[in-house]
C-alpha cells in the first residue's frame, strides 16, 4: 500500500512537474556486446541533433538517459524501460536496435502515457502492436522490395536466395520473392543459413549449382556480412559474372573499410547513404562525425536517431512538455520535413516512416576509401510489409 | 560426506532452525529490495526468475557434480511452455501456467539430462553446448509456435486469483516472484536433505563408490536432472508472465554460461551461494551498466578476477568459512 | 564428382583454420589442465597487433605476424603470473570464472581502444589472388592456412614428443609433484607451455583473420567452436585435435552444402553422436 502511494505520489509529481525544466528521453539500444556500433550510431545520431538543435525545446531541457540491452533480450529491456519510466521518469522512450526489444515494450506504453519511437526495429509487424509506435528507421520490406523491382528491370530471370535464418532474414526473403515472382521472375532456389555460419564456401558452391546468375542475399552486418562477400570473390562468382544483390544493410559504411575492394560493385537497396548528396546531410554528417570520433563508423542507424530526436522535438513542442502520449503521437502524424536521407513523412495510419529508397552500389572514392553510390531513386516508399501481412 | 551422515540425525533440529532463518532472511531482503527499491521492481524480478534458474543448475551442478553450459534449455523451455500455453491455447491464468512452464522445463531436464549424462567432464561440457544450441536452433526453426527470433508476444497472464493484474509498476510480479522462490527454495531444502539429496552429494564425491554399494548412479542422476528442470521451468514461466513476451535469449547459451557464472560467483553446493551469487552478479551489471552502457564489461570481468582472487570458494561458501573461524576463535 | 572434391577442399581449408586457431587450447586444457575461456581472448590480441602492424604502421605481412606473436606473448606472461597462476590445479569450475572474467576485461578494453568496427590484416600479394587447382579455385590464403597447420601439427608433436621439454612436460603433466622432486623446474615448464599457447592463439587468431575477422566480440563468438573442437579431438592430444577439426570441419562443410537450412542440426548431432561414441574425445586418454 505504502508503495501504492509513493508511486502514485510519484506519478503526481510527475503531472505537476509539466511545466518544469527537464525532460528526459530514455534510450534503449545495444551499447556494448557484438552490435556496439550500432549503438554507438544512435548515440551519434542523437548528439548531432542535439548539438545543431539545441538541447532545449521551448522552456524545457532535454535529458537523454541511456541503457544497454547488448543482444536480443526482451525480459532486460523490458525490465529496462519499466525503470526508465518509473524510476527515472522519462517522458519518452526511443532507441531499441532489436524487434524482439521493442515488441517486450509496446504492452507498457499505454499505461505509461509514454510514446515509443523507434529508431531501427525493422519488423513491419511492432507498429501494429499499440497505437503509441512511431517508427523513423525503415522496414526489410521496404527497403528489399525495390531491389525486385530493380532486378526485373535489368532483365534477370532467375534469382537465388541467400539470407541468414532469423526474423530479419526471412522477412528479407518473402519482400523479395513476392515481389519479383508477381513482376515475372522466379527464385529458384531460397537458401536459409543459421545465423552461426563462420565459412561460406559451401553456400557458394550451391549457389553456382543453382544455374543462377544473380543472387539475393541478406546477412546482418559484422563478421557473418565480411565473410560471405569474402567468399563470394573467392570462390570465383564474382568473376563468373553472378551478379549480387541485397538490402544497404551488408554495406553499411562502417563495414566497408574491411571490405575493401571485395565491396566493389555490390549493389544494394537502403534508405540512407552517408555519401548521400544534399545540404541536410552534409550537416548531418558533420555533426554526427564529430560525435562518434572515428569517421569511418557512421552508418545508417545514426540518421534513424537522428530523425527519431527530430519525431520527439516536434512531439515535446506539441504537447508543450506535458506528458500526454497520445496527443504527442497525433501531433507528428503526417509530419513531413526534409531529413539528411532526402524527404521524409510520418504516414498517418500506420505512423512508420515514408521515404526514398536509393539504388546504390559500392565505389571507392579518389581519397581511396569506398562509399555507397546512389545511381537511383525510388521515390516516397511506404511499408508494404503491413499490407503483405495483412 | 560421512561425517556429515553420521551427525545428521543428531542436529536435524538445529538444521530446522537453520531453515527458519534462512527463509526469514529471504523474506526480510524482499521486503527491503521492495521498500528501498519500490521503482525497481521489474530488475527485481527478473534477479528472482533467475535465481530459480540458477538455483535449478545448483541442484544438478553443486549436488551432484555435473558440468553444463546448456542449463538455459530447461528455462527457456519453460517459459516457451507456460508462454506458448497463454498465446495459442488459451491458458491464461498465471498458476496454470507456472505448471505447464514446470512440465516444460521437466520434460526438457529429462532429454537434456540423458544426453548430458553421458559424457564426463569436458565430454559433458561439450554435450551441454550441443544440447543447448539444438534447443536454440529448434526453437528458431518452429517459428509459426514460438515467434523465432522476433520473439513470442501476445502473452497476457489474468489478474492473479482475479484480483491483481501484472501492471507497469511489476508489484503483483514481484510479490508473485517471491512467492515462487519461497516455496521452491523450502521444498529443495527438504530434497537436499532427503535420503535422495544425499545419494546425489555421495554421487559427486565417488560416482563408482555409490555404484558399488548398489545405488543407480544414472537413474539418480537422471531424476534429478527432472526435478532440476521443473524449478528452471517455474523461472522461466515466471520470466513469461513478468515480462510477457519470451525472446530466444531465453535458449542461449550466453544466458547458461551466465548462470553458471553466477553460481560459481556465489558458491556451488550450496542453495544460499546460489541466491546470493545471482543476486550480487545481476544487481552490480544493472549498477555499472547503467552507469556506463558503453563499457560496463571490463567491470564485471574485474569482478569476476576478483572473486578467484579473494574468495575461491565463492561469496557464500568464503562467507561462511570466514565465519566458522570466527567463531572457533571466540571459543 | 567435381562437386565431391570441390566441397571436401572446401572442407579440408576449414578444419585446417579451426586447428590452427584452436590448437592452443588443447595444450592449455589438456597439458595443463586448464580450462581456459580466455583463448580466443588471446588469439584476438594477436590478431589486433597484426592488424595495428600491418595497416598502421604499414609493416609486411611476416614482420607483423612476428611482432604480434611475440607481443601477444609479452602481454600474457604478467597475466599467467598474476592471475593464472592462481588457477593452476583449481576446481574448474573456479577456472571457468577467472577465464571468463579475463575474457571479459579484454574485450572492453578492446572495444575501447580499437572500436567497434572489424578489423582486417592485409595480405600479402602472393596470398592474395586465388589459385587454380584444375578443378576449381580456392583463395591462396585459405592454402597457406592448410599448410600453416600442417607445419603447426608437426612442429607441436615433435616439441612434445621427441624433445627434453615435451618430456618435462609430460612428467609434469602426469604428476607435477613428482617432477618437481626429479628436479623439474615445474613454474618453469608451466609459464612456458602457457606462452606456446598463447604464442599458438595469437598465430591462429592471425591466420584465421580471412575467415574469423578480427572485432572486440570475437574472444566470445567463436569460444564454443574452439572449445567443442579441442574437446571433441580429447585436449591435450595433438592428432586428436586434428583429427577432430578434420572430421568436424567436414561435417559442418558437408551439412552447409547438403542441407544449409538445417546445418545447425548437423553439425551438433554430429557433436553428439561423436562423443557419445567416444566419451574421451576422439583420441583421448581414459582418465
Amino acid at each position: 500500500m505504502k508503495a501504492l502511494l509513493l508511486a502514485a505520489t510519484a506519478v503526481l509529481a510527475f503531472c505537476g512537474s509539466a511545466y518544469a525544466d527537464t525532460i528526459k528521453v530514455g534510450v534503449v539500444g545495444p551499447f556494448s556486446g557484438p552490435f556496439a556500433i550500432q549503438g554507438k550510431n544512435f548515440k551519434a545520431g542523437i548528439d548531432a541533433y542535439m548539438a545543431l538543435n539545441g538541447s532545449k525545446v521551448g522552456a524545457d531541457d532535454i535529458e537523454i538517459i541511456y541503457r544497454d540491452v547488448p543482444t536480443p533480450d526482451p525480459a532486460q529491456a523490458k525490465a529496462l524501460a519499466q525503470e526508465l519510466v518509473v524510476k527515472e521518469g522519462v517522458q519518452y522512450l526511443t532507441g531499441f536496435y532489436f524487434t524482439p526489444d521493442a515488441m517486450a515494450v509496446t504492452p507498457l506504453l499505454e499505461q505509461a502515457n509514454v510514446p515509443l519511437v523507434i529508431m531501427n526495429a525493422a519488423t513491419s509487424a511492432i507498429v501494429t502492436k499499440s497505437p503509441l509506435v512511431v517508427r523513423t528507421s525503415f522496414t526489410l520490406w521496404q527497403t528489399s522490395a525495390p531491389m525486385a523491382k530493380v532486378a526485373s528491370e535489368r532483365g534477370i530471370k532467375k534469382v537465388i536466395t541467400v539470407v541468414s535464418d532469423y526474423g530479419p532474414g526471412v522477412d528479407s526473403e518473402t519482400a523479395f520473392k513476392k515481389t519479383f515472382e508477381a513482376a515475372g521472375g522466379t527464385v529458384v532456389e531460397s537458401i536459409r543459413m543459421p545465423l552461426s555460419t563462420n565459412d561460406f564456401s559451401p553456400i557458394m558452391q550451391r549457389v553456382k549449382d543453382s544455374g543462377a546468375a544473380t543472387v539475393f542475399a541478406f546477412l546482418p552486418s559484422g563478421p557473418t556480412t565480411l565473410g560471405f562477400v569474402k567468399a563470394y570473390n573467392e570462390n570465383g562468382l564474382k568473376e563468373a559474372g553472378i551478379q549480387f544483390l541485397a538490402p544497404g544493410d551488408l554495406t553499411q559504411e562502417s563495414d566497408l573499410p574491411a571490405l575493401g575492394d571485395a565491396a566493389i560493385g555490390l549493389t544494394t537497396t537502403f534508405h540512407y547513404a552517408v555519401s548521400h548528396v544534399s545540404p541536410e546531410n552534409k550537416t548531418f554528417v558533420e555533426a554526427a562525425r564529430k560525435a562518434i570520433g572515428n569517421p569511418a563508423e557512421l552508418s545508417f542507424p545514426a540518421v534513424g536517431a537522428y530523425d527519431g530526436m527530430h519525431v520527439i522535438y516536434k512531439m515535446i513542442e506539441a504537447t508543450g512538455g506535458k506528458q500526454d502520449a497520445q496527443k504527442a503521437v497525433d501531433a507528428v502524424k503526417g509530419l513531413a520535413w526534409e531529413s539528411p536521407r532526402g524527404p521524409v513523412s510520418i504516414d498517418a495510419e500506420s505512423r512508420h516512416i515514408t521515404q526514398n529508397i536509393y539504388l546504390r552500389e559500392v565505389a571507392k572514392a579518389e581519397d581511396g576509401t569506398y562509399y555507397n553510390k546512389e545511381i537511383a531513386t525510388f521515390e516516397k516508399q511506404t511499408d508494404p510489409g503491413l499490407a503483405a501481412s495483412k | 560426506m560421512t561425517a556429515a551422515s553420521d551427525t545428521q540425525s543428531a542436529v536435524q533440529p538445529a538444521y530446522r532452525r537453520r531453515d527458519l532463518t534462512g527463509i526469514a532472511v529471504i523474506l526480510g531482503i524482499a521486503a527491503i529490495g521492495y521498500f528501498l527499491f519500490p521503482n525497481n521492481l521489474a530488475l527485481l524480478t527478473r534477479i528472482l526468475a533467475i535465481a530459480l534458474l540458477v538455483l535449478s543448475l545448483d541442484l544438478v551442478t553443486g549436488f551432484c557434480g555435473v558440468a553444463t553450459l546448456g542449463h538455459a534449455a530447461l528455462f527457456g523451455a519453460g517459459a516457451y511452455a507456460a508462454g506458448m500455453a497463454a498465446a495459442h491455447w488459451g491458458i491464461t491464468d498465471p498458476i496454470a501456467m507456472v505448471v505447464v512452464g514446470a512440465i516444460g522445463g521437466a520434460a526438457a531436464g529429462l532429454l537434456s539430462g540423458v544426453i548430458i549424462l553421458r559424457g564426463h567432464g569436458l565430454s559433458q561440457l561439450v554435450l551441454s553446448i550441443a544440447v543447448i544450441h539444438l534447443f536454440h536452433e529448434a526453437a528458431n526453426k518452429a517459428s509459426a509456435y514460438t515467434g523465432g527470433s522476433d520473439g513470442l508476444a501476445g502473452i497476457s497472464p489474468d489478474p492473479l486469483f482475479g484480483l491483481f493484474a501484472f501492471d507497469l509498476w511489476g508489484r503483483t510480479a514481484y510479490g508473485f516472484g517471491v512467492a515462487l522462490l519461497v516455496i521452491v527454495f523450502v521444498l529443495l531444502r527438504i530434497l537436499v536433505r532427503s535420503p535422495f539429496g544425499m545419494l546425489c552429494r555421495g554421487i559427486r564425491e565417488d560416482p563408482v563408490r555409490v555404484g558399488a554399494m548398489g545405488g543407480s548412479v544414472r537413474g539418480t542422476l537422471v531424476k534429478m536432472y527432472v526435478i532440476s528442470g521443473a524449478v528452471a521451468g517455474v523461472g522461466g514461466a515466471l520470466n513469461a508472465i513478468s515480462t510477457q513476451v519470451v525472446g530466444l535469449d531465453s535458449l542461449s547459451f550466453t544466458t547458461s554460461a551466465e548462470a553458471l557464472v553466477m553460481l560459481v560467483l556465489g558458491g556451488t553446493g550450496s542453495l544460499y551461494g546460489a541466491l546470493l551469487g545471482t543476486a550480487v552478479f545481476m544487481w552490480f551489471e544493472d549498477v555499472v551498466s547503467a552507469a556506463n552502457p558503453f563499457h560496463w564489461l571490463t567491470m564485471v570481468g574485474a569482478l569476476l578476477i576478483a572473486v578467484v582472487l579473494f574468495a575461491p570458494r565463492g561469496l557464500f561458501g568464503t562467507a561462511a568459512l570466514l565465519l566458522d573461524r570466527l567463531k572457533e576463535r571466540r571459543r | 564428382m567435381q562437386t565431391i572434391f570441390s566441397v571436401a577442399v572446401d572442407a579440408l581449408a576449414y578444419g585446417m583454420v579451426l586447428f590452427v586457431i584452436s590448437i592452443g587450447l588443447s595444450v592449455t586444457m589438456g597439458l595443463m589442465r586448464v580450462v581456459n575461456l580466455a583463448h580466443g581472448a588471446f588469439a584476438m590480441i594477436g590478431g589486433y597487433i597484426a592488424s595495428y602492424a600491418a595497416s598502421d604502421l604499414g609493416l609486411g605481412y611476416g614482420v607483423a605476424m612476428l611482432i604480434a606473436v611475440i607481443g601477444t606473448i609479452v602481454i600474457a606472461v604478467p597475466i599467467e603470473r598474476l592471475l593464472y597462476r592462481r588457477i593452476y590445479g583449481a576446481p574448474e569450475l573456479t577456472q571457468v570464472l577467472m577465464t571468463i572474467g579475463i575474457t571479459f576485461c579484454v574485450i572492453g578494453i578492446a572495444n575501447y581502444v580499437f572500436g567497434p568496427t572489424l578489423k582486417t590484416i592485409p595480405l600479402p600479394d602472393t596470398l592474395r589472388g586465388p589459385v587454380d587447382l584444375g578443378f576449381r579455385s580456392i583463395a591462396a590464403h585459405r592454402l597457406f592456412a592448410i599448410a600453416c597447420g600442417a607445419v603447426v601439427a608437426v612442429a607441436l608433436w615433435f616439441l612434445l614428443e621427441r624433445t627434453p621439454f615435451g618430456v618435462k612436460v609430460r612428467a609434469t603433466v602426469d604428476n607435477a609433484a613428482m617432477a618437481a622432486s626429479l628436479g623439474v623446474r615445474t613454474r618453469i615448464i608451466y609459464a612456458v607451455s602457457f606462452a606456446v599457447a598463447v604464442g599458438l592463439a595469437a598465430f591462429g587468431g592471425i591466420v584465421g583473420a580471412e575467415l574469423l575477422p578480427i572485432e572486440p566480440y570475437y574472444a566470445l563468438r567463436y569460444m564454443v567452436t574452439f572449445l567443442v573442437v579441442v574437446s571433441v579431438g580429447g585436449a591435450g592430444s595433438i592428432p586428436g585435435a586434428l583429427l577432430a577439426c578434420l572430421v568436424l570441419g567436414g561435417i559442418d562443410t558437408t551439412g552447409r552444402y547438403l542441407v544449409p537450412e538445417y546445418g545447425e542440426f548437423f553439425f551438433y548431432l554430429a557433436v553428439i553422436a561423436i562423443v557419445w561414441i567416444f566419451p574421451h574425445g576422439l583420441l583421448g586418454r581414459a582418465k
